[in-house]
């Protein structure tokens, strides 16, 4: 491998909770201090706390880094520092090449000009030079699907049409090296998909990309490399897969510690009665849930849910009477179990399961904690669905075709 | 003996490491010239459109002025100039408009873009940069009154005008130089915009704007003669109303004096430039 085009090697940055200059007595003596020495104090004083802590990174040319974590997890400072607008305090942030940056993608937008006056402004923010705007203008105006608008002020236009307008700058520039920060969440869905796109083509050609995001799912198809942040600190630098089981982990650590104690004690298991956290996708899988003493309740039912993790959507829901369980009705003192038993055809990736204890109106009683199942499988290459697919080749001579019966 | 080998190394060091800020700074210039041009254009761009006069205030403001001083210093406190005294004041006010706007847009241009400062890179120098060259426009356009009023009042210019542009390049780095500092420290502290408001009203009062400063003596003559503008502004009126070239000696001072603040103003913002972001 050659010289990687971004290197992260143990950057520490802190940031200050109030502000650094209340007086023009803290500002002098700093700016005189700034200007002798570049100052590198190591220390932290009064308000000041860690936003990265000792986070390394690599990234080669035509590869592709993610950048994970909770909110404050210091993943938009790592971009800062990459971009040069923060400084690291200790440690050293190098990017080789032209440095495309996707944050905030309309933010150098004037109000009061035209979609043209600000499609020049922003390239010329971003690097580019007045003659490559004017060759990739039309391409630019096309790609944001505002061509009829393009000579209003950008103050008439819908937030949707602005963010595309900025991204579809963005997208045009020429980088070798590209810092992603949430910007998929932009758009309708046919324009997140043609950014979604334009992102892939910029990895496969060879380019160097940093990317941010909450989107899992965009994550694990873009990036083969993920970096987990949490608290600042670095939870992991894994391949994407083990990276997000790292941090699905983390998050429903985090679940557990915010909602309390449950009623319901909710147990996965294979089809041995194993504990299990892991699966191969099409086993079986067994979810045992106990519930405490319910006050007041009649007759039960209980509830399976399943959520994916990397888009977080609720993709199975089912009630134990649609899957032969009947109602129950508890005396006092007695506990209320459910046994599940579901084929786990699930795509490779991140779910959490939930149960629920129904009442007769078929309201909620009690909910158990998310319980985290990681599905493992070789064959698709994107998929929610195990759908066990066979598939055979052929080679065909001649005129002869298909056999048809 | 080790200790002033150490002191020589360290200036040394010191030295090497402005220069190497200096190519880093002028570099990064040369690479974003094209973003100095385009956030002038947007700056004239979106006054000439939310305003219902345009350009027309570049030539307002002095002018207005103008009569003012001239109903105060030709009826109420006569004041004897060798040319006319309304030709002497638009002259002044002119010059100072220029360096007295740019400074007033370069004390906002940081805290007013904390949008873009926070979130893209690019040599932040560009937002006082880009008004001081707004205000250049605003200059050209007033100077079209100037020439009018020359007429009318039959000041007939000389080859001594040729001068101008060199007094005008001195008042152009004197003016980057003090809105490098302006902008950067209104946006540590937002309450330098109205302090720095009170300093250019004393200030202009102690240039020659709107009456010979050389009628200003004693002690806080003395004094008054170590502001920069002054000669440049005096330089104006001798080069274009007089036909005399400048003061050559004072000039020269004011040119070095310029020169530095704009080298010291350009290195203490470019080393302070990675807390703009913190800031903001």
């Amino acid at each position: 491998m050659g010289q990687p085009a971004v290197v992260f090697d143990n950057v520490w940055k802190k940031f200050s909770r109030s502000q650094r200059f209340n007086s023009l007595r803290d500002l002098v003596p700093a700016m005189v201090a700034g200007f002798t020495a570049r100052r590198q104090s190591e220390d932290l004083v009064r308000e000041e706390f860690w936003a990265l802590r000792d986070v390394s990174f690599e990234v080669q040319p035509g590869q592709a880094l993610g950048i994970i974590g909770p909110n404050g997890a210091g993943k938009s400072t790592a971009l800062k520092v990459l971009t040069r607008i923060l400084r690291p305090d200790r440690g050293t942030s190098i990017v080789r090449g032209r440095v495309g940056a996707l944050v905030e993608i309309a933010a150098g937008f004037h109000p009061d000009l035209t979609g043209r006056e600000n499609v020049y402004m922003q390239g010329a923010i971003m690097g580019m030079r007045r003659a490559e705007i004017d060759t990739k203008f039309d391409e630019i105006v096309d790609f944001a699907g505002v061509s009829e608008f393009i000579d209003t002020p950008v103050k008439r236009f819908s937030s949707g049409m602005n963010a595309r307008l900025g991204f579809a700058v963005a997208a045009h520039l020429d980088p070798e090296v590209l810092l992603i920060d949430e910007v998929l969440s932009v758009g309708d869905l046919s324009f997140q998909e043609k950014c979604y796109e334009r992102m892939q083509r910029f990895v496969q050609s060879g380019i160097a990309v940093v990317f941010v995001s909450h989107n899992l799912s965009a994550i694990s198809s873009l990036c083969n490399q993920v970096l987990v942040l949490n608290h600042g600190r670095p939870a992991a630098l894994a391949p994407t897969h083990d990276a997000i089981t790292v941090y699905a982990k983390m998050v429903q650590t985090v679940k557990l510690e915010s909602t309390g104690g449950h009623a319901i004690a909710l147990q996965l298991m294979d089809q041995a009665g194993q504990s299990v956290s892991e699966l191969d996708a099409g086993a079986e899988l067994r979810v045992r849930c106990v519930s405490a003493p319910v006050p007041g309740a009649s007759r039960l039912h209980s509830e399976l849910q399943v959520r994916h993790l990397e888009t977080g959507n609720l993709i199975y829901r089912c009630q134990s009477q649609a899957a032969g369980g009947n109602p129950i009705e508890l005396a006092t003192g007695e506990r209320f179990e459910s046994m599940w038993r579901v084929q786990a055809n699930f795509g490779r990736g991140h779910y959490a399961v939930t149960s629920a204890l129904l009442n007769d109106e078929h309201r909620w009683v009690a909910v158990s904690a998310p319980a985290l199942l990681t599905i493992n499988e070789r064959q698709s290459e994107q998929a929610v669905v195990f759908l066990s697919a066979a598939c055979e080749l052929n080679v065909l001579t001649g005129d002869e075709r298909p056999a048809r019966r | 003996m080790i200790n002033s080998l150490s002191t020589t190394r360290s200036v040394a060091a010191m030295s090497s490491a402005i220069l190497s800020d200096f190519r880093e700074m002028l570099a990064e210039q040369a690479e974003y010239r094209e973003l100095l041009y385009q956030m002038t254009a947007r700056d004239l761009l979106v006054r000439y459109k939310q305003s219902v006069m345009g350009f027309g205030w570049a030539v307002f403001m002095p002018l207005v002025n103008t009569v003012l001083f001239s109903v105060i210093f030709t009826r109420v406190a006569p004041l004897k100039t060798d040319v006319p005294y309304p030709v002497f004041a638009y002259t002044g006010l002119l010059f100072w408009n220029c360096f007295a706007s740019s400074l007033r847009f370069a004390v906002i241009s940081l805290s007013s873009n904390a949008v873009l400062v926070t979130k893209i890179y690019f040599p932040r120098e560009i937002f006082p940069f880009s008004a001081v060259l707004v205000c250049l426009v605003d200059l050209a356009v007033g100077s079209s009154v100037l020439v009018g009023m020359m007429f009318y009042y039959h000041v007939a210019p000389s080859w001594t005008v040729l001068y101008v542009p060199l007094l005008l390049l001195i008042q152009v780095i004197f003016t980057a130089g003090i809105g490098l500092f302006v902008a950067m420290a209104n946006l540590f502290l937002r309450d330098v915009k109205y302090l720095f408001e009170i300093v250019l009203t004393v200030w202009m009062f102690a240039t020659s704007v709107v009456y010979p400063i050389g009628e200003v003596g004693g002690r806080l003559g003395m004094v008054l003669k170590l502001n920069p503008m002054t000669p440049i502004i005096d330089g104006y009126r001798a080069t274009i109303l007089r036909g005399q070239p400048p003061d050559l000696v004072a000039i020269s001072v004011a040119g070095a004096l310029a020169v530095v603040t704009l080298a010291v103003g350009w290195l203490v913002f470019h080393r302070a430039e990675y807390q703009f972001a913190e800031n903001a």
